[in-house]
């Protein structure tokens, strides 16, 4: 299963909220994971999943 | 003590329940959660995930409307249905039934259309339901469903009037040919069957606490009648004579209305299947082959199976030259064979054809609203007590003031009730925009907010998709160059997965292989695993920032292999025919043009050059909504162009979003406009200047009207011009009809 890099859930391949960075695709369980990852790919890939909530 | 109870209800919390569609996490909660809070006046909102709905608490006057759209602009969607409704009111007083409505709990969206006596009501499946919703707004109206239709209705209503008019023809002439009591009891039926609509109007309106045109048409001829037993007098014949008067404009009307209302609906054809049988295309299913020959319209949206023709689309398209279609090529119902023979296979339901979304479509542009309506709004709430007072006034005049006596004071005064029209000012601005909307349709231009009229006038940027809407679209690859071998023949199978148009300059080199995993970042490029090797096509910024690119070279599209440089493609797409002639056209009219566009290629560059204009390249679709929100932030109208399926986020953040379709698709388009090409850009200013005006020049015939007749039945200018009460009548049934007309007439 994929995990979703900024809050740690469950999902889908088929998510529509996807990136790639360095070669490599990531998904989403949203668009504001996708925004937040975006922002600052490396704090999530080094420091893993944040969980939740995220600073909302 | 009753305000007492009011004040408690004010202050006390209400609670609504939502159904939340496409949530699938917490994040997705949090954000749900988070923008119905943002609304303000909300207190409260608890987000379930597994129920997928939303509790909000709201301690302020929200409306529901607000909650949706706060959900809805964060990329999820609220659970509604919606329901249409004839009223049966005039139209001035729809504003308030509008009113009644929105204030219902559960009601989201309430829209009228003043011309036809419908409103359509979005409301929350959660907490009511049409039936709930209509009793405790208090109005009585007929739900219109597939057994009732619109049409029917609208017809139903006509017929109604003409056996009221009938009535009123036969009996009035004899009123005042027979003696005082017969002549009464010959007026009867006139005042009591035929001005039944009137008196019974007046009755629900006054009930209503409000006032319309029922109020004085009922007023004017009871007065009349009354007098007239009193008085010894045959006032009660010209009561008849008023009522069979004001009968005759409101039939034309309702005959107007129903006529209009059913040209715009369609009928299903007679389709023709392959072993004979023929039936009508409402009953074709998918996968059926239906044969269609010469001079027959195309009854259902398909595939052509065999066979070849020249097909006419103008009911569609608005474009009148016939277009050649072959075997495997795309053909919509509505379309005329124009000579050939075709056999097609059937792709989609009558429902869900692409004509009948047109229909559905328009028939929301017609209740959209005009700035200057909520003028008219204004006018016509005070309108009728003015009238009742002036006419009360007139009568003292004549009679304490001049001196006159009861006979004729009484007849100046009703003759103000009897001219005096708001139902022509209700109907102005309805009438003209359900008359440009289906113009517009006539061109091939489908409106399906027709508030985009009056937008467009003050529209100052313009922001134009190139790909496909510039441009034709067709990219042809020109030149290429490959650092690493075989690394083009892997972009190309990579590319075959792809919808894009970039993507369909590489399908026209035949290729085989195997694509293990793909993925498409919009605006951006594709990711594929293609013979065990990971490709990736597209943008110079894209590609390069997941890649190793260790090669100078640059083209307009960069192929990487495996994490390093494999090689550039260079493209060229052509420039529009019509794209120079509505660009300067835009020019023209003081507008700023942008081009915004996801090629990052020099091509992008030569062609703004070309053109004269602005270019933002390298934008993903977001990109391209973040631009019109910047300009529109700097105080300015836009106005948006772009492709229907692509472009939806910009188009749905401009001002006007204008699709340009080449799917056929009308559902998928984002557009409050759906345009076949760039050219029909012109077409659409020239149609929105036309709407406007129509609709203020309506509105001078309206207010006009009133201004000229109420002086003159209030007997200003007698005894030169002198208008007794049943010929007020007759002009007031008048005004509105020629409203109607006005509206028809194409200048």
């Amino acid at each position: 299963m994929i995990i979703d890099p900024v809050c740690g859930m469950e999902v889908d391949e088929k998510s529509q909220y996807k990136t790639m960075y360095k070669g490599k695709v990531y998904y989403f369980c949203s668009s504001y994971c996708l925004k937040e990852f975006q922002k600052n790919p490396e704090e999530y890939l080094r420091g893993g999943p944040k969980g939740m909530p995220h600073g909302h | 003590m009753v305000t007492e109870k009011k004040e408690e209800l004010r202050i006390t919390d209400k609670e609504e329940q939502l159904k939340i569609i496409g949530m699938h996490c917490a994040t997705c909660v949090m954000s749900v959660s988070k923008s119905l809070k943002s609304v303000s006046g909300v207190k409260d909102a608890e987000v379930n995930l597994a129920t997928g709905s939303a509790k909000v608490i709201l301690s302020g006057n929200v409306r529901l409307k607000e909650l949706v759209k706060a959900v809805r602009k964060a990329g999820y969607d609220v659970a509604t249905e919606k329901f249409t409704v004839k009223l049966n009111v005039n139209p001035e007083e729809m504003p308030k039934i509008e009113r009644k409505f929105e204030n219902v709990k559960g009601v989201v969206d309430v829209k009228s259309n003043p011309g036809l006596g419908i409103v359509s009501v979005e409301y929350n499946l959660e907490s009511t339901t049409p039936e709930e919703i209509l009793k405790e707004a208090g109005v009585k109206g007929e739900i219109i469903n597939e057994q009732r239709s619109e049409r029917s209705v609208l017809y139903e209503d006509f017929y109604d009037l003409l056996k009221r008019l009938v009535i009123g023809i036969t009996f009035t002439p004899l009123t005042y040919l027979f003696p005082f009591f017969l002549g009464i009891l010959l007026s009867i039926p006139v005042q009591f069957y035929s001005g039944l609509r009137f008196h019974k109007g007046a009755y629900r309106a006054l009930k209503n606490r409000t006032t319309n045109m029922d109020v004085l048409v009922s007023l004017a001829s009871n007065i009349l009648w009354f007098s007239g037993i009193f008085l010894h007098s045959t006032f009660y014949a010209d009561a008849s004579l008023l009522i069979t008067f004001i009968l005759v404009g409101k039939t034309l009307e309702a005959y107007i209305k129903a006529k209009m209302s059913s040209e715009i609906r369609i009928e299903p054809y007679k389709a023709t299947l392959k072993d004979g049988r023929v039936v009508n295309s409402n009953e074709l299913k998918v996968g059926d082959i239906i044969i269609v020959r010469t001079g027959e319209r195309i009854p259902a949206d398909g595939i052509i199976e065999s066979g070849e023709g020249e097909v006419n689309e103008a009911i569609l398209t608005g474009e009148q030259k016939p277009v050649l279609k072959r075997k495997g090529d795309n053909v919509l119902a509505g379309g005329i064979l124009v000579n050939g023979y075709l056999e097609i296979y059937v792709t989609r339901n009558w429902d869900r054809s692409y004509i009948i979304q047109v229909i559905e479509s328009v028939r929301g542009a017609y209740n959209a609203r005009v700035s200057i309506q909520n003028l008219v709004d204004k006018v016509s709430s005070v309108f009728v007590p003015i009238v009742i007072t002036l006419s009360a006034l007139t009568f003292l005049v004549w009679k304490f003031v001049l001196g006159y006596n009861l006979y004729s004071s009484l007849l100046f005064s009703v003759a103000v009730l009897a001219a005096a029209c708001p139902c022509a000012l209700g109907l102005a601005s309805p009438m003209a925009m359900l008359v440009s909307v289906r113009r517009a349709l006539k061109r091939g231009i489908i409106i399906r907010d027709g508030s985009i009229l009056e937008e467009i006038r003050n529209v100052n940027v313009a922001v134009l998709d190139k790909t496909g809407t510039v441009t034709e679209g067709e990219y042809v690859i020109i030149t290429k160059k490959e650092f690493i071998n075989g690394a083009f023949d892997l972009a190309t199978i990579a590319e075959s997965r792809s919808i894009h148009p970039i993507a369909k300059a590489f399908h026209k080199i035949m290729n085989d292989g195997k694509v293990e995993q793909f993925e498409e970042f919009p605006g951006r490029g594709i990711y594929a695993r293609v013979n065990g090797n990971d490709v990736i096509v597209g943008s110079k910024d894209f590609v390069k920032s997941n890649c190793d690119w260790n090669v100078e070279d640059e083209g307009d599209i960069l192929i990487c292999v495996n994490g390093r440089a494999g090689g550039i493609v260079n493209i060229r797409d052509k420039l529009r025919d019509d794209a120079k002639r509505v660009i300067n056209y835009m020019r023209e009219r003081g507008i700023r043009v942008i081009i915004a566009t996801g090629d990052s290629s020099n091509y992008a560059d030569e062609i703004g050059k070309e053109l004269g204009v602005e270019v933002r390249k390298g934008l993903t679709p977001d990109d391209k909504a973040e631009l019109v929100k910047e300009l529109r932030e700097n105080d300015n109208k836009v106005m948006f162009i772009g492709d229907g399926i692509n472009d939806a986020i910009a188009m749905r953040e401009a001002d006007v979003g204008i699709a340009v379709s080449s799917g056929t698709d009308l559902a998928k388009s984002a557009g409050k406009v759906v345009i076949n090409s760039l050219d029909d850009v012109i077409g659409l200013f020239e149609q929105a200047k036309l709407g406007v005006r129509k609709i203020k020049e309506n509105l001078a015939w309206a207010f006009g009207y009133n201004t000229v007749i109420i002086p003159i039945a209030a007997g200003s200018f007698y005894p030169t011009i002198y208008l007794p009460p049943e010929y007020a009548a007759l002009a007031m049934g008048f005004s509105s009809v020629i409203v109607s007309l006005w509206s028809l007439v194409p200048i």
